[in-house]
């Protein structure tokens, strides 16, 4: 039912009314409807997303860095979850009470995080900026600390434009925390187990978590990872805000590297090429233990190294000492730069040096195997030889006589291997200059690998004329880098294989699967291998009797050849070196020792770098229990091997100890041996001193170690019978004026009765390949 | 027995009212109008806390911070406007005249009494008591008084001028008081607004202004349409001179205007709060991001519970959230027209029509700012912003229309039983819908 409504008022009214309700309607709610669709549905894309990139904060996750492993899985470079604290200085700079707060971090969080309140300040004073780091790399036991810290209240004035706050001069009180100011993010940190050692090979990474030099930097990727994200939003406050938007995308591991370094191998080559460089005063002193069979690196050592942990550091405290001394502050910077980037540099693949006598391997190899000369041929050395216009001089200024092929390997007759140079022709030893690699990079997968360059380092084709040949076929007036000589010299060991060295075994990814595995590589057969074991034999014959009897090796039948060589373009110094592989019949092992600039006096590699060769390879084979064959003389000069006589009585022990030529000594009254000194099983000489224990209440019986260096072998004996200890001989004993270099205990400390100390000999007979002009 | 209408009605009139009867009226509410002040306000009260509660956490400690106090007046407010609904409107008629006298009062003394300290001078604050706005009140009077006004003086004569021997002739009487009583409106606007005005409330003056030429313009029809050219000039070209030199309002008031005009000009400052609630709208999209997922809530937006409730609504709302609720309001100032278009009375409808057009006026005002369209005014959101003054006014008013329009029901229901059309009544009454 419809009914027409009476209305009271009048028409006009009603249509005055009605106008005004359809302006307000379509003119004032319109507008506002209009700008709805205009922001929301026109633009609503460009506000959102203008939104966001005020509101989303996109924070990475930093993926565990992978571990370097050495051959035994045994962790070198391990990275650990860390934090980093900073401060946002623009928040604090809008709170009115700004110092007092900057002023309670530098004093109370600074100690812990072991910065220095200087610091806090200069960082808080970057007022525009929102992040400025405090200190990164934080460990959880400081951080609890650091968060103890930020859970604590204050109270911030904060300026307001709220009127409500207008009588308190629009400053309002916030209570909150310490941790609206102090902020924690996610941070690495990378230790290395290994300290110093191999710290140019494993190299380290900067603060960002990125490889910087060594291994790091170049398998930094596979290391490295895939970053997580998660994605938040937040307040303006920088709070994250507790619900929504949070999109966490895991962070994929890096894979983890596992070398063919042995961690054993590479403290038995850094310790000794340390020693060897305090005794030679050398600048540095570089080393390479490789597998012949495969190429792998057992161990690469570049002394003084660094600490990766620390690799700002410089680690030589003789050089930092001298460096700090430097007065004008600009120079002393520009020193310690220049030291800093010295000790990242890996000398084992960046140094480079005229190769000396070590070349002769190469050049005798290609001579034998282009048949132009045989184990036969015999040369003449009056001490020097005419080549062109220019006379080459033997280091034997007497010349060395006439010489069968191995005697003048052994001796290292300049002249005779300038001959064999003449002999093949420029040509064809260029042939084999560039088999043995010495006009590429081995291709180790390490960085910085020095890469020979025509013209700089080495001659090319064209200009190897009879001068050139000459010079270089001993070694001289070209350059290589100690990779690039061992991988040669280990050729011959190889039979004539020349391999591609590595480092890197296995990339394995964060669940143990291998990604990756490396193959040795044949680069080529560089000659055949009767070639190479008749080089092996005139190597080994160098060691029992030529210039590298300091590397000799009772048992281990070391083969090597010596160089001494003058540094080329460096202007003056040398660099002493030593190649040898044992055993010779089956090699193993390759060794190189470079040392670097010697300023003691002596500078042959016979003299500096053989004995350092001879300690290394001695432990190796030890260490990988590779059979040791002695000869009947060298047999008697270790002696015997003492037998087992705990709990026999020590009437019983006697007898057996005498019987087997050693001498006794019974300490208490006991009725049982409880323990023998030496322990059962270690070769003492005979005569040699076992002491036995029946009491264990009585003291170790001690004895002060005699200084036993520089001593011939009669006199260290006496010395060290007479102090009560038993003396192991190493070193070559086929020779003359024999003295003891180093003790295995060191003089002046105390060492139980009986025990054993081993004394190494060298000679400085016949050793020398090169005189200082 | 037949009794003549006329003689019915005169009784009728007459006739005593029971007190009870009088103090409460007849009939019943228009009940899509309750329907809509009651959502509104549910919508209002759970906006305003999902908007405040991270500001209130942050700057109080407390997330209820807000949401407490305005609940509370929600429930006061509520309790009011039943209570004034129940109320006999007629009662409403005596205080037309004593409520704009106190309010011009108590404003001269507001702005006697503070002109010192400087600043703002919108709140009053009674201490330990309440803390109000005038304006808020000052709306409230200019809608009465001028309801009042008009229905009284709305024949031609009957101007609010004493007959004196000044005056000479009838003629000259008559045009006299019809002048008079038109120019009267005006006088009084433009004092009341120039009261809120001077005290620095720039948004209240203009809603005033607004809402008192839109009750002239009704209600006042001895004015030639021409004449509405001249405030309507004068409003374009004070907005001119405005836009052209911002300046000449108060500080805080040429600031939006400025920032306005150039948004690049000052975007951590006076645009800060425009641009964040561009991003909040801009971010709802269609459908929003859900109710209490705002992002822009979370400290960007300066108070959220003020005057940009209405971003928050939209971005967690979205566009067909926000264009339900701008439809609520809508149809809340469609049923009020209707409201005022059914009453009987004069006072009743200008009364009315004025509550709905100010909430209709401030609504739409609020919007346009919060979506960009017009320079922040700093007017709140009826039912949505927080305030506790505004809310429990808004009440009352809402109070009021409803208890107006009973009385179109109970006029209706009369005139039906006293037009003779009883039966039809009846019939009407038991009918089953």
């Amino acid at each position: 039912m419809t009914r027409k409504r009476r209305t009271p008022q009048s028409t006009r009214f009603r249509q005055r009314a009605l106008v005004v309700l359809v302006l307000l309607i379509f003119v004032g709610f319109g507008m506002g409807a209009t700008g709805l669709v205009r922001v929301q549905l026109i633009r609503g894309a460009e506000f959102s997303a203008r939104a966001q990139a005020n509101q989303l904060h996109d924070t990475e996750v930093p993926p565990q860095r992978g571990t370097i492993y050495d051959s035994q899985l045994r962790p070198i470079a391990e990275s650990a979850a860390a934090s980093l604290v900073f401060i946002n200085p623009n928040l604090l700079n809008q709170a009115v009470n700004r110092d007092e707060i900057v002023q309670t971090i530098a004093d109370d969080l600074a100690p812990i995080l072991n910065i220095t309140p200087e610091h806090v300040h200069r960082q808080a004073s970057f007022t525009h900026l929102n992040h400025m780091r405090l200190q990164g790399r934080v460990d959880d036991e400081t951080m609890q600390l650091v968060n103890e810290f930020r859970r604590r209240e204050l109270i911030v004035q904060e300026k307001t434009n709220d009127p409500a706050f207008a009588d308190q001069g629009g400053v309002r009180n916030v209570r909150t925390t310490f941790g609206r100011y102090v902020q924690v993010q996610p941070d690495v940190v990378r230790f290395y187990r290994w300290g110093s050692m191999g710290g140019s090979l494993i190299g380290f990474t900067g603060a960002d978590d990125v490889g910087r030099s060594g291994l790091e930097l170049l398998h930094n990727q596979a290391l490295t990872g895939l970053p997580g994200r998660i994605v938040s939003a937040r307040s303006a406050a920088g709070v994250n805000l507790p619900i929504h938007y949070s999109s966490i995308y895991d962070p994929q591991p890096g894979n983890s590297l596992v070398l063919t370094i042995d961690e054993v191998a590479q403290r038995f080559l850094e310790r000794s090429l340390e020693q060897a460089r305090i005794d030679a005063v050398a600048d540095a002193a570089n080393g390479i233990v490789m597998c012949v069979r495969t190429g792998a690196i057992l161990a690469m050592a570049s002394v003084p190294s660094f600490d990766p942990n620390n690799h700002q550091r410089i680690a030589d405290e003789a050089l930092r000492a001298r460096i700090m001394a430097i007065p004008d502050e600009e120079e002393r910077r520009a020193a310690y730069n220049h030291a800093m980037m010295a000790q990242w540099r890996n000398g084992a693949i960046e140094l480079t040096y005229e190769p000396g006598s070590v070349f002769k391997v190469m050049t005798f190899a290609a001579a034998l195997e282009e048949g132009v000369v045989n184990m036969n041929t015999t040369f003449h050395c009056n001490g020097a030889i005419q080549i062109a216009n220019r006379r080459m001089h033997c280091h034997n200024r007497n010349g060395h006589g006439s010489l069968t092929l191995a005697q003048g390997f052994m001796n290292s007759c300049n002249p005779f291997t300038i001959h064999m140079g003449q002999l093949l022709g420029s040509d064809v030893f260029y042939d084999y200059f560039e088999a043995f690699g010495f006009t590429e990079p081995t291709g180790i997968d390490l960085p910085g690998e020095f890469r020979p360059r025509v013209g700089v380092n080495i001659h090319s084709r064209e200009n190897t004329r009879i001068v050139e040949l000459a010079s270089t076929s001993f070694g001289q007036s070209f350059e290589a880098s100690p990779i690039q000589i061992l991988t040669a010299v280990s050729a011959i060991a190889n039979g004539g294989r020349l391999m591609q060295p590595f480092v890197v075994a296995q990339e394995i990814d964060h669940a143990g699967r291998i990604v990756r595995e490396t193959q040795p590589v044949v680069r080529r057969q560089v000659v055949s291998e009767q070639t190479a074991a008749l080089v092996s034999y005139m190597m080994e014959q160098t060691v029992i009797d030529g210039t590298g009897r300091n590397a000799y090796v009772a048992g281990a039948r070391v083969a090597g050849k010596t160089g001494t060589s003058q540094k080329l373009g460096a202007g003056e110094g040398y660099v002493a070196s030593f190649a040898a592989f044992a055993p010779a019949d089956n090699p193993q092992f390759a060794i190189l020792i470079a040392i670097d600039n010697p300023q003691g006096g002596i500078i042959s590699g016979g003299q500096l770098a053989a004995p350092v060769a001879a300690e290394v390879l001695e432990s190796l084979m030890v260490y990988k229990n590779i059979e040791m064959r002695y000869t009947e003389t060298e047999r008697q000069a270790l002696g015997g091997s003492t037998p087992n006589l705990v709990q026999m009585t020590p009437e019983a022990a006697r007898a057996q100890l005498q019987q087997a030529g050693f001498r006794v000594e019974i300490i208490g009254q006991g009725e049982q041996v409880l323990h023998q000194i030496p322990a059962p099983r270690q070769n003492i000489p005979a005569g040699g001193l076992v002491v036995l224990y029946t009491d264990n209440t009585v003291a170790q019986r001690m004895v002060t170690v005699p200084d036993l260096t520089g001593l011939t072998i009669t006199q260290a004996q006496q010395a060290a019978t007479a102090a009560g200890l038993n003396i192991r001989l190493t070193g070559n004993f086929n020779s003359h004026q024999l003295r003891t270099n180093r003790q295995s205990i060191p003089a002046g400390t105390q060492a139980r009765m009986g025990e054993n100390i081993t004394v190494h000999f060298v000679t400085s007979f016949g050793v020398v390949d090169r005189t200082i002009d | 027995m037949a009794v003549p209408r006329a003689e019915m009605r005169k009784k009728f009139t007459k006739e005593k009212v029971p007190l009870r009867q009088f103090l409460l009226g007849y009939g019943g509410f228009d009940f899509p109008f309750l329907v809509a002040v009651t959502i509104l306000l549910c919508v209002g009260l759970v906006m305003m806390f999902s908007a405040s509660y991270v500001f209130a956490a942050r700057h109080f400690g407390d997330p209820y911070h807000f949401i407490r106090q305005q609940a509370l007046w929600a429930v006061v407010g509520f309790a009011i406007m039943l209570i004034v609904s129940k109320v006999n409107p007629d009662i409403l008629r005596r205080f037309g005249l004593p409520i704009i006298v106190l309010v011009v009062a108590v404003g001269l003394l507001v702005i006697a009494l503070v002109t010192g300290t400087g600043g703002f001078r919108r709140w009053i604050t009674i201490p330990g008591v309440i803390q109000f706005q005038p304006s808020e009140v000052a709306k409230v009077a200019i809608i009465w008084f001028f309801a009042y006004a008009m229905e009284k003086y709305q024949k031609p004569g009957y101007a609010p001028v004493r007959q004196t021997s000044l005056v000479p002739g009838k003629r000259f009487h008559n045009w006299f008081g019809r002048w008079w009583s038109s120019f009267m409106y005006f006088i009084v606007l433009a004092l009341v607004a120039g009261l809120v005005f001077a005290g620095d409330h720039v948004s209240g003056a203009i809603i005033i202004a607004g809402i008192g030429f839109m009750m002239i313009f009704i209600g006042e029809q001895r004015i030639p349409l021409l004449a509405y050219a001249i405030p309507a000039v004068g409003a374009v070209g004070a907005v001119a001179a405005v836009f052209n030199n911002p300046n000449i309002l108060p500080d805080h008031a040429a600031a939006r205007i400025i920032s306005f005009l150039d948004p690049a000009s000052d975007p951590t400052g006076g645009n800060w709060q425009i641009r964040q609630s561009l991003y909040a709208v801009g971010s709802g999209g269609w459908f929003g991001q859900g109710w209490g997922r705002s992002i822009q809530k979370h400290l960007y937006l300066p108070e959220p519970q003020n005057d940009f409730v209405f971003a928050i609504v939209a971005e967690e709302l979205g566009f067909i959230g926000a264009i339900l609720i701008v439809a609520l309001f809508v149809f809340l100032v469609w049923r009020g027209f209707v409201i005022a278009l059914r009453t009987k009375d004069r006072f009743y409808s200008l009364f009315v029509l004025g509550i709905v057009l100010q909430v209709g006026l401030q609504t739409a005002l609020n919007i346009a700012v919060v979506t960009g369209m017009v320079p922040n005014t700093g007017i709140p959101l009826p039912f949505f912003s927080y305030g506790g003054t505004a809310l429990v006014v808004l009440m009352a008013q809402m109070g009021i229309v409803l208890g107006i329009s009973r009385t179109s029901s109970e006029q209706k229901l009369r005139e039906v039983f006293f037009s003779g059309r009883r039966r039809k009544a009846k019939a009407l009454q038991s009918a089953p819908t």
